[in-house]
């Protein structure tokens, strides 16, 4: 209750300061917008040279990276800390959070949101029914709910790997290249993982779960059968991995070392 | 009277790791790393009372921030026990966190591109204040740092003065019974830094709220602090009555005489025999001063015996300053006041 309301008096206040700059929220979105068009553009690119990826049809192939905006939009508006360490830790903004009656992490996700993001989640519902409707799907009365569980459960797989991540500039400060990597890793989990290896698909399902916000969820909604059983557990993979990482994360604030020692 | 602060042998270890030299000391460092344990905070033990103002003072490095970042939470310790408000700051850190302020005087509490009023209403949310407490308590807060012509502005359009008086109010939203300021009035001029120390004089008397001090400037503390805990290397040197420190280390005082004419130390000597009291010569041309006891026929004996032999154009006294005392100190390392 006290978290939800003090969550809403941060988003007034975030749209009061944004709305002053009309301007900058307006090439956000445009950008975001734009990146989304290449990427779609990217796959028609691709399926100007075939008809199938590995037995993944082109328009199967669009819903899925549809799917995959709605989560990645959630994960962007509000867990995206990839300058955690720069900011926080470096600049010991982390011991103005520590003197807050509030939990540290959920502190920084209020500082640090982006809600401009959240217009992904348009984006990704507008080439999913795009898809959808030509792949003829059918929509049942529980799908909706099915697909608030699916969103959710892959925002929580994304967010929980990048506040593992951001976990670990608790331990040491030193400046590392793993976030942009983990950008390029979690768009593999726009495409079907059987057209990968076997090593790969086995590090997109469980060690770094990307497969579970695109792919595997998305299945379900394509009536893929054989992947039910994935697509079920996507919920449950994003509750273990955000569960984890806040663990990780408590562990990590008893660590921290404080600025300029 | 009710224990505030109760440090314990309290204790904080950095493990830093050196990097061996040259390129194969470099992949070496890959495989094993060399441990440095410096200790920042030595098993320092102290307590603080209900409604005491303590200056907590230390050249840089010498573990205060550390120790105070222990005290506040931020940091775990290494080993040792603290308890604060009755809390352990670390183990209950939301819960304790809402029992004290902090200013950290280099980092602001305050959010940076909204109005003043905004930050307190986001802070007034976060602390949970109710709003008639707030209301009555923040309106007097306000008025006294004389704020209130400031709550309309983002703080970016702040000067450092007022954005320090923003911060003190912030920190003081929810009535804390515990105040940690940490260079309270850095870069802040003559005018500001009486307001401020006015305002803790009073907030301390009117809610009997406890404040610990770091500062550089001596004077905040000659103005507020009754007791001082002084730390060096990572341990406390002295921890007693400012006063206690000025009567056993400030013992005596200077009378700088200003000449009319050339004079040399030969010259002067002789005017000091059989009187505790020797000279030194001044920093500007014809300045020498007679470093003496504080005592009464002394003094006046020396200026009579000058002043009788030589003529004087200025003569002032001064009392040995509370900076020059703990230089003197740390000079000098002692280890017991």
């Amino acid at each position: 209750m006290k978290h939800t309301s003090i969550f809403f008096l941060y988003v007034a206040q975030y749209m009061k300061t944004r709305l002053t700059y009309r301007v900058d929220m307006l090439m956000e979105i445009m950008s975001d917008l734009l990146f989304q068009a290449v990427n779609l553009i990217f796959i028609l690119v691709v399926f100007g040279h075939t008809n199938m990826l590995s037995g993944w049809s082109k328009d199967e192939i669009i819903f899925i990276y549809g799917f995959f905006l709605v989560p990645f939009a959630i994960f962007g508006a509000f867990f995206n800390i990839w300058d955690f360490n720069e900011r926080y830790i470096v600049k010991g903004e982390m011991d103005r959070i520590l003197t807050r009656p509030v939990h540290s992490l959920f502190q920084i996700i209020l500082e640090r949101m982006e809600l401009e993001s959240l217009f992904g989640v348009l984006t990704g519902i507008a080439v999913m029914i795009y898809a959808g409707s030509r792949l003829d799907l059918g929509l049942s009365w529980y799908d909706p709910i099915v697909f608030l569980f699916m969103v959710l459960g892959g925002a929580f797989v994304y967010a929980g790997i990048f506040i593992l991540l951001a976990s670990i500039s608790f331990w040491s400060d030193s400046r590392t290249s793993i976030m942009p990597m983990m950008y390029n890793i979690g768009n593999y989990g726009r495409y079907p993982v059987d057209i990968y290896n076997k090593v790969i698909r086995f590090v997109l399902t469980w060690i770094l779960p990307f497969a579970f916000v695109g792919v595997y969820p998305s299945a379900y909604f394509l009536g893929r059968e054989e992947w039910y059983g994935y697509a079920f557990l996507t919920p449950v993979m994003g509750a273990v991995f955000f569960g984890f990482a806040i663990f990780m994360w408590n562990i990590g604030v008893t660590k921290y070392r404080g600025a300029g020692n | 009277m009710e224990k505030v602060i109760d440090v314990q042998s309290l204790r904080k270890d950095f493990k830093s790791h050196s990097s061996r030299s040259g390129l194969k000391g470099a992949f070496r460092d890959l495989f094993t790393r060399n441990y440095k344990v410096i200790s920042a905070v030595k098993d320092i033990s102290f307590t603080v009372n209900e409604g005491e103002m303590v200056g907590y003072i230390g050249e840089n490095g010498a573990g205060k921030s550390t120790s105070i970042k222990m005290l506040t939470g931020i940091l775990t310790p290494t080993s040792g026990t603290v308890r604060v408000n009755g809390m352990d700051p670390h183990k209950e850190r939301e819960k304790f966190v809402r029992s004290i302020g902090v200013v950290f005087g280099q980092r602001s509490q305050l959010w940076w591109d909204i109005a003043v009023q905004e930050s307190f209403r986001l802070l007034k949310k976060v602390y949970n204040v109710p709003d008639d407490v707030y209301n009555e308590h923040m309106n007097h807060v306000i008025e006294s740092l004389d704020i209130g012509p400031l709550l309309d502005k983002p703080v970016r359009k702040l000067s450092l003065g007022q954005r320090m008086r923003c911060e003190l109010a912030a920190a003081l939203l929810h009535n804390p019974k515990l105040l940690f300021l940490d260079e309270p009035t850095i870069g802040l001029d003559v005018l500001v830094k009486l307001k401020i120390r006015n305002f803790l004089k009073e907030i301390n008397e009117k809610y009997k709220t406890t404040i610990l001090l770091t500062t550089h400037d001596l004077t905040d503390i000659e103005a507020l602090c009754d007791r001082v805990v002084m730390l060096d290397e990572g341990q406390i040197i002295y921890d007693g009555k400012l006063a206690k420190l000025r009567s056993n280390w400030g013992e005596g005082k200077q009378i700088e005489f200003q000449f009319g004419e050339q004079v040399s130390g030969e010259q002067l000597q002789p005017l000091l025999k059989e009187l505790e009291a020797e000279w030194t010569k001044g920093d500007r041309d014809n300045v020498w001063i007679a470093n003496v006891i504080n005592e009464e026929h002394v003094i006046s004996e020396v200026i009579g015996r000058v002043v009788a032999a030589n003529r004087i154009t200025d003569i002032k006294i001064h009392e040995i300053s509370t900076e020059e005392i703990i230089r003197n100190i740390y000079e000098e390392g002692m280890l017991n006041g």
